[in-house]
């Protein structure tokens, strides 16, 4: 086994654990019932989605000011992951308000603005696959993590404003009774090793793949040859 | 070269030779009336429900044709390898970024001046200061954006492609902040002064950082 293989087994075993401890230690809620064990993975994966696209964030600046291709590999890296942890907020949070809301969808604060985090990082991963890789594509990408991450917020405030019905933080006002508070504590550690690992991964993968493309360094000549192309 | 003489004459250059093609202005005239006569069969609309359906279809048409204008903005730099040679000019490329998005907004509201009075005229809807004033401060964000975008995009082989998914996304607090406020200009229920002011604050906070990011985009 190499040293992948091992985080990555040791990273499904965490979850594992936390599963069990979400079912079998964390008490059934006296309103929701049982469907509000969702919300221990559905909260967690979307605070370690927050850090994928804030990896994404820091990557981008980092890429425009040096033009490092290790920082646009953990960029590309963090958009991927984070938009898998952004896919299982979305669905689980779904799942809960199906019987809690009596609806799958509304157009509330939390929900707009994280369909809308979904939508730019799904539209930065097609930016790296409709772009000829390179510097240009890099910087683009960059921009679009930098301003996506800046438009999140501003989405979420703005509807806010307009209009809200997801339930409120509860973990900071202590609402939450202590196992419920150390069974969420577990798993979101858990989740963000895991999101941690799967981004290591990404990050071997993407080395690999450039390592191919031959375009570790700047590709200045991929960028020449297309001014050269005839107007149309 | 002071910066700003130097967006005032890429402005005036782009604009200049629109005047001489009158190519954009009138497409995207014709498209905006298109995108009203499609919503007219597209909707039921009557005198009771315009001022609640109206507001959707003004930005629908808006942002489409934003996205044509915006998209449009480098196409004839790209087309004579013009661009290049502005750069190799002293000039700062944040100024001739700036003129460029001052020029393609510029056409974008005379296209807006076609569209709110049909918009009144098809769908009976009131037709005052408030809404306009509403609609040109969401055009001056979404030009910023518009034109960051397209010139990023402008040397991409999918930039048709990529424009509309990456503008998109961002332009929504516009169409939130600014669809409040002609909902209420129209009649709504909602605080115009409120959305008034978010729309001045995301004007300020994207022109900004536009500004700033503008640096890297037109830079090679």
């Amino acid at each position: 086994m190499n040293k992948y293989e091992k985080a990555a087994t040791g990273a499904v075993a965490l979850m594992l654990v936390a599963g069990a401890a979400i079912f079998f230690f964390a008490p059934t809620d006296y309103l929701q019932g049982p469907v509000q064990r969702i919300f221990y993975l559905h909260v967690s994966s979307a605070i370690a989605a927050y850090g994928c696209f804030a990896v994404v964030l820091v990557g981008g600046i980092i890429y425009l000011r040096t033009e490092s291709p290790v920082a646009d590999r953990f960029a590309r890296a963090g958009a991927l992951v984070g938009l898998v942890f952004t896919t299982v907020t979305l669905v689980m949070g779904m799942l809960w308000a199906k019987p809690i809301w009596g609806t799958f969808w509304t157009w509330d604060a939390r929900l707009t603005s994280t369909l809308v985090l979904w939508m730019i990082y799904a539209g930065y991963l097609l930016v790296r696959r409709l772009s000829d890789p390179g510097r240009q594509s890099a910087r683009l990408a960059a921009v679009v993590g930098i301003f996506g991450f800046i438009d999140v917020p501003v989405v979420h405030f703005s509807v806010t404003w307009w209009r809200t019905q997801h339930p409120g933080p509860i973990i900071v006002n202590d609402a939450l009774p202590p196992q419920m508070l150390a069974t969420f504590l577990f798993t979101l550690a858990c989740t963000l090793v895991l999101a941690a690992v799967l981004i290591g991964i990404r990050y071997r993968i993407e080395t690999a793949l450039d390592a191919r493309l031959n375009v570790s360094e700047p590709a200045k000549v991929i960028a020449a040859k297309r001014e050269a192309e005839p107007a149309r | 070269m002071n910066p700003f003489n130097v967006a005032v004459a890429v402005a005036r250059k782009d604009l200049r030779s629109e005047w001489r093609t009158r190519e954009m202005v009138p497409a995207l005239a014709q498209f905006i009336i298109l995108a009203l006569l499609i919503a007219n069969f597209g909707f039921q609309i009557d005198s009771h429900n315009a001022p609640s359906i109206a507001p959707g279809i003004l930005w629908l048409a808006l942002v489409f044709a934003g996205l044509v204008a915006f998209g449009r903005t480098f196409a004839a730099e790209r087309d004579q390898a013009s661009l290049e040679a502005m750069l190799l000019t002293p000039a700062s490329p944040v100024a001739i970024f700036a003129g460029k998005a001052i020029a393609a907004s510029l056409l974008l509201i005379v296209c807006e001046a076609v569209m709110l009075p049909a918009l009144s005229l098809f769908f009976g809807t009131p037709l005052g200061a408030d809404m306009v004033a509403a609609v040109l401060l969401a055009t001056v964000g979404m030009a910023a954006l518009g034109c960051l975008f397209a010139a990023l995009v402008a040397r991409v082989r999918a930039r048709e492609l990529l424009l509309p998914l990456l503008t998109l996304p961002l332009w929504i607090p516009f169409i939130i902040a600014g669809g409040q406020a002609v909902q209420s200009a129209m009649g709504l229920p909602g605080s115009y002064p409120e959305a008034i002011g978010l729309l001045i604050d995301f004007d300020i906070l994207f022109v900004v950082l536009t500004s700033l990011a503008a640096r890297f985009v037109l830079d090679e």
